[in-house]
C-alpha cells in the first residue's frame, strides 16, 4: 500500500457539531462502499472547511466561498468521481452566496454540506448570515437556506440535519450520496452544527427542531406545500429538519454532468493525445481559409 | 533571426477623375466602411476580405465599434497588401459611408487621392471625390428591405476597384450559402443593383486597380480563434468563462470545437466561478483554460493566486482592453502587464506569454498548456484587443510544431511502485502528481501553506522550503519559455522592443525607417514574465538606444525592464499610445526619428 496523506486529528473544539458530520460522512461513504480514491471533498474556509484534512480521501482546501465552483469543476471534468463540498454558513451564505444559488440551478451531481452554527467561529464569534437578531449586535434577520433552496425550480435534493441526531444525519447523507451517484443532480444538506465556544445551541436546537417527515401529509416532492410547511415552522420560532425535497421521477438523471458528458468519458478520461486525434485536428484546422 | 520582407507602401501619384484617366494601381489598399451600428459595415469588411484573399493578397481588418448592440457610429477597415502586413494602413484610400458622421470621422484619415462612396438616401455631400448612390432606396424597392444596402455598396466598390466579376459574385455565394436560398438570392440581387448603379456613373468604374498577391496558401483568422484552436489541439478539454469583450469569442469558438473531443465548456455565473471551476477541473486532471479581460481578470486574481500556491496548472487568456474599471470595452490597450507581473497578494510563480500574431497565438496556447502542467502553476496568455479581434493573414497553423507534455503525471502503474505519495514533495519545481481516482492514493491540495502531504502547516522551516520550491520554478523553467524573435540587421544601433499586436506596426515602421536609411533592430518579446534578462540584456548592449513600444500611459514594460536590467536602463525610451487605437507605423517612425 502506497502511503498518502494521513488524516490529521481535527482542529475543532471538543463537542463541536462538526464531529458529527465527520463521523456521518465516514459512515455513509463506508456503507455505500465508495472507494476512497474515488472520493473528493472540497472544503471551504472556516472551522468546518478543514474536514477533508481528517479523512483519507482526495481533498481540496478551496478559497473562501469558492468551494462549489471548484467542486463543480471536479465533477464535470471527471463524472466518475464522487464529489462532496463542505463548509460553513459564512462561507456558503455570505461570501459564497452567488455560487450557492447557482449550484441549485446548475444541478451538478455533488453533495454540498453546510455546517451552520450561526456564527463565524474561526474568527471568534462574529455574526453570520444565519445569526439570530441580537446575536453580537446583529440587527439583520437570519437567512434561511432551505427556503431559498426550495424557491429554485430545479430537481435538487434538499435536506437539513442536526448534529444532535447523528443517526438521522447519516441516513440523509447516504440518500444524498446515492442521489449524486445516480447522476440525478445537486444535493444540499444543511447541518445544524452548534459552535460550543461562541454559540452553544445544542439544548435550544434540540427543543426547537421539527422533523418535517414526521408531519401529517409529508410530501417531499411538493415544493410549494413544503415551502409553506417550513415557513410556518420558522414563523412559530422552531426549526425544520429532515428531507425537504426530492424530485418526483426517481428514474430521471438530470445532473449537469449527465447532460454535458453523458456516457462519454469526459475531459479527464478522454484520450486527448495528439496522435489519436491527429486526423480530427487536421480536419478542424483544414476548415480555415 | 529573420528580416521582414515588408516593402514600404508604394502609392502612385494622384491622377484625378476624368473619363480618360487610367486606374490608379495599388499594391497596398485600405478601405474604411462607416455607418451606424446595424448598417452592416462589418459584413462589407468581411466580403472585401474574402475577395482580397482570393486575389492572394495579405489582409488585415480592424473594427471600431461601440459597446452596444445597435446604433452609434461603427466602422471597419480592410487593408489588402501584396506584402505581409498586420497593421492598419495609416491612410484610407476608399471611404464607404452610410451616414454623414462616417464621412466626418473618416475624412481625417483619407489619403489625398482618397475616394468617398456614400449612401445618398438620407444625406448629400459636396466634397470632391465623393460619389453618392441611394443604396437603401435602390435595394428597398425590388428587395422589400433596405438592409441589403451594404451588399449593394460592396457591388459599387467592386466596380470602383475593378474587381473580377465572377470572383465578386462567388464571395457573396460563399458568405450567404449557409443562410439559404432567399438570403443568397437577395444579396446577389443587391450586388447587381450596386454594380449597375456604379457602372452607370463615369466617375466610378475602375478608378483603382489592385495588383495580385501570392499569399494563397495562408489563412485569414483572429487571435481569439487561434487561441481556441490551440487549446483544442494542445489537449485542452475543460473551459469555463464569463462573457466579456474582447474575449468572448474564445468561449464561443470552444462551444463549437470542444464537444466532439469530449470537452466541456461552461459559461459561469461570474469570473470568480469561472477561474475556480477550471481550478477544480485541473485538480481532477483536465487541461484547462479560461479567458477574460481587465474587469474579469481583477476578479480572477484571487483564484490565480490560489492556483499559484496550491500548484494547480491553469491557463488564463487575458484579452486586454482599455482599463481600469469598465474602461472602454471595445478599445485596444496593453495596460494589464504591471498588474499581471505582480498579480495578487503574496508571492507565487507565474509565466506570462505574449504571442504576436494568430499563428503565434495558436502555438503559444499549446505551449502555455504544457508549461502549466510541467511546472504546476498559472500561465497567463497576454493578448490585446487588436490581436484578439482583428483578422490577419496568417501562416497555416502548424500541427507538427505542437507537442503535448503533461509533466510529471503519475500513472496508476507508476504509483504502485512508490512507497509514499506526497503531492507537494520537496525537490526541483513541480512534484509528481496523481489525479483523483488513481487507485491506492489520494491528493490533498490547499491554498494554505502546506507540508509535503498537503496538510496545512505553519512550520517556519517548511514555509521557507515551500516558498523556494515554488518560486524556483521561474528560474528552473527559463530554458523552456518561448524565445524572443529578432528582426533587422545586427549592426543597427537603434532598438525597438514590443510585444503582442504591436509587431505589425513595428515591422512596418522598421521597413519605412530602413527605406529612409535608418536601420533598426526589433526584439519581439514573447515571454514577458519572468523577464527574459538573458535575451533583453544582450539586445540592449548591442544598441545605443531602445524604444519600448506599448499601449499604455506609464510605459509598463519599460518600467519592468528598468527594474530588472538596471545596468542598461539609460538606453530605454518609451513610445506610447493609449487613446484606444492601435499604433500606425508613421507614429513610430516619427518617434524614433525624433529620438525621444
Amino acid at each position: 500500500m502506497v502511503q498518502s496523506a494521513k488524516p490529521h486529528s481535527p482542529i475543532w473544539c471538543p463537542g463541536c457539531g462538526d464531529f458529527g458530520v465527520l463521523a456521518a460522512v465516514k459512515r455513509a461513504a463506508a456503507d455505500l462502499k465508495i472507494p476512497t480514491h474515488e472520493l473528493v471533498l472540497v472544503g471551504g474556509i472556516g472551522c468546518s472547511g478543514s474536514i477533508h484534512n481528517f479523512l483519507e480521501i482526495n481533498g481540496i482546501h478551496a478559497l473562501h466561498g469558492r468551494l462549489l465552483a471548484q467542486a463543480v469543476g471536479v465533477k464535470l471534468a471527471n463524472p466518475s468521481l464522487t464529489v462532496l463540498a463542505a463548509g460553513g454558513d459564512g462561507d456558503g451564505y455570505a461570501i459564497g452566496m452567488g455560487h450557492f444559488i447557482h449550484a441549485f440551478k446548475k444541478n451538478a451531481s455533488i453533495l454540498y454540506i453546510v455546517m451552520n452554527n450561526e456564527t463565524y467561529g474561526l474568527t471568534k464569534g462574529q455574526a453570520s448570515p444565519t445569526s439570530q437578531i441580537g446575536f453580537e449586535g446583529n440587527v439583520e434577520p437570519p437567512f434561511h437556506s432551505i427556503l431559498t433552496a426550495l424557491s429554485i425550480p430545479a430537481p435538487n435534493f434538499i435536506a437539513r440535519t442536526f448534529s444532535g441526531d447523528p443517526k438521522g444525519m447519516t441516513a440523509i447523507l447516504e440518500e444524498a450520496l446515492r442521489f449524486n451517484r445516480e447522476g440525478r443532480g445537486f444535493a444540499f444538506v444543511e447541518d445544524l452544527s452548534p459552535c460550543v465556544t461562541y454559540n452553544d445551541t445544542y439544548k435550544l436546537w434540540r427543543e426547537k427542531v421539527v422533523d418535517v417527515s414526521k408531519l401529517d401529509g409529508y410530501d417531499p416532492t411538493d415544493r410549494k406545500r413544503m415551502f409553506g410547511v417550513c415557513l410556518d415552522i420558522i414563523d412559530s420560532g422552531r426549526i425544520p429538519i429532515g428531507v425537504m425535497h426530492r424530485p418526483k421521477d426517481s428514474d430521471s438523471a438530470e445532473g449537469l454532468e449527465v447532460k454535458l458528458v453523458g456516457s462519454k468519458r469526459g475531459p479527464v478520461r478522454a484520450d486527448s493525445t495528439l496522435e489519436t486525434n491527429l486526423p480530427a485536428y487536421q480536419k478542424l484546422l483544414g476548415g480555415l481559409a | 533571426m529573420s528580416t521582414p520582407a515588408a516593402h514600404p507602401p508604394s502609392l502612385p501619384e494622384e491622377t484625378g477623375p476624368s473619363a480618360a484617366r487610367p486606374p490608379m494601381e495599388l499594391s497596398d489598399l485600405s478601405v474604411m466602411i462607416g455607418g451606424q451600428g446595424g448598417d452592416g459595415t462589418l459584413t462589407v469588411s468581411d466580403l472585401l476580405g474574402r475577395y482580397f484573399r482570393k486575389r492572394g493578397l495579405y489582409v488585415y481588418t480592424s473594427r471600431n465599434v461601440l459597446s452596444r448592440i445597435r446604433g452609434g457610429h461603427a466602422d471597419a477597415s480592410v487593408r489588402a497588401s501584396r506584402d505581409p502586413t498586420s497593421a492598419v494602413k495609416p491612410q484610407v484610400d476608399v471611404l464607404v459611408a452610410f451616414d454623414n458622421e462616417a464621412i466626418q470621422l473618416g475624412r481625417a484619415e483619407l489619403a489625398p487621392h482618397g475616394f468617398i462612396l456614400y449612401d445618398s438616401t438620407t444625406f448629400h455631400t459636396d466634397l470632391p471625390n465623393a460619389v453618392g448612390f441611394p443604396f437603401a432606396t435602390l435595394v428597398g424597392g425590388p428587395l422589400g428591405q433596405p438592409i441589403f444596402k451594404n451588399t449593394a455598396a460592396y457591388g459599387a466598390l467592386s466596380v470602383l476597384l475593378g474587381f473580377d466579376e465572377p470572383m465578386t459574385r462567388s464571395v457573396i455565394e460563399e458568405r450567404f450559402k449557409r443562410r439559404g436560398g432567399e438570403a443568397l438570392e437577395k444579396n446577389l440581387k443587391a450586388l447587381d443593383i450596386g454594380r449597375k448603379a456604379a457602372s452607370e456613373n463615369p466617375d466610378v468604374p475602375n478608378r483603382f486597380s489592385l495588383v495580385d498577391g501570392d499569399a494563397h496558401s495562408l489563412i485569414l483568422t483572429t487571435g481569439n480563434q487561434a487561441v481556441a484552436l490551440g487549446f483544442v489541439v494542445g489537449g485542452g478539454r475543460f473551459f469555463a468563462g464569463y462573457p466579456i469583450t474582447p474575449a468572448t469569442e474564445i468561449m464561443e469558438y470552444l462551444q463549437r470545437y470542444l464537444p466532439p473531443f469530449e470537452g466541456v465548456v461552461r459559461q459561469a455565473e461570474d469570473e470568480l466561478a469561472a477561474v475556480n471551476m477550471i481550478i477544480g477541473a485541473a485538480y481532477a486532471g483536465a487541461r484547462v483554460m479560461t479567458s477574460t479581460s481587465g474587469p474579469g481578470l481583477s476578479l480572477m486574481t484571487e483564484g490565480i493566486g490560489h492556483a499559484g500556491t496550491a500548484e494547480i496548472p491553469i491557463v488564463v487568456a487575458d484579452c486586454q482592453r482599455v482599463g481600469p474599471s469598465t474602461g472602454q470595452p471595445t478599445r485596444h490597450e496593453q495596460s494589464d502587464l504591471s498588474h499581471l507581473a505582480n498579480l495578487g497578494h503574496g508571492e507565487y510563480p507565474r509565466f506570462i506569454l505574449a504571442p504576436s500574431d494568430p499563428s503565434d497565438c495558436f502555438l503559444l496556447t499549446t505551449e502555455a498548456l504544457n508549461l502549466a502542467d510541467r511546472w504546476r502553476l498559472p500561465v497567463i496568455l497576454l493578448l490585446d484587443q487588436a490581436l484578439c479581434q482583428n483578422t490577419a493573414t496568417s501562416r497555416r497553423f502548424d500541427l507538427s510544431a505542437v507537442h503535448v507534455d503533461r509533466g510529471k503525471r503519475l500513472t496508476a502503474e507508476a504509483v504502485q511502485k512508490l512507497e509514499q505519495y506526497k503531492v507537494y514533495q520537496y525537490g526541483d519545481g513541480a512534484s509528481p502528481y496523481a489525479v483523483p481516482g488513481t487507485p491506492g492514493v489520494w491528493s490533498e491540495v490547499t491554498g494554505n501553506e502546506h507540508d509535503e502531504w498537503g496538510h496545512v502547516s505553519v512550520n517556519p522551516e517548511n514555509r521557507v522550503r515551500m516558498m523556494k520550491k515554488r518560486m524556483d520554478k521561474m528560474v528552473l523553467a527559463r530554458g523552456e519559455l518561448p524565445n524572443a524573435r529578432l528582426f533587422g540587421p545586427p549592426e543597427a544601433k537603434i532598438g525597438l522592443i514590443g510585444f503582442g499586436s504591436t509587431s505589425g506596426p513595428i515591422l512596418e515602421a522598421q521597413s519605412l525607417l530602413g527605406a529612409k536609411g535608418v536601420p533598426t533592430r526589433y526584439l519581439q518579446v514573447r515571454t514577458l514574465y519572468p523577464v527574459p534578462v538573458h535575451e533583453i540584456e544582450p539586445f540592449l548592449r548591442s544598441v545605443d538606444v531602445a524604444f519600448v513600444v506599448e499601449h499604455n500611459y506609464t510605459g509598463q514594460f519599460a518600467r519592468l525592464l528598468r527594474e530588472t536590467i538596471p545596468a542598461q536602463y539609460t538606453k530605454l525610451r518609451s513610445i506610447l499610445r493609449y487613446d484606444g487605437y492601435t499604433f500606425r507605423a508613421p507614429q513610430i517612425v516619427q518617434a524614433v526619428q525624433g529620438g525621444k
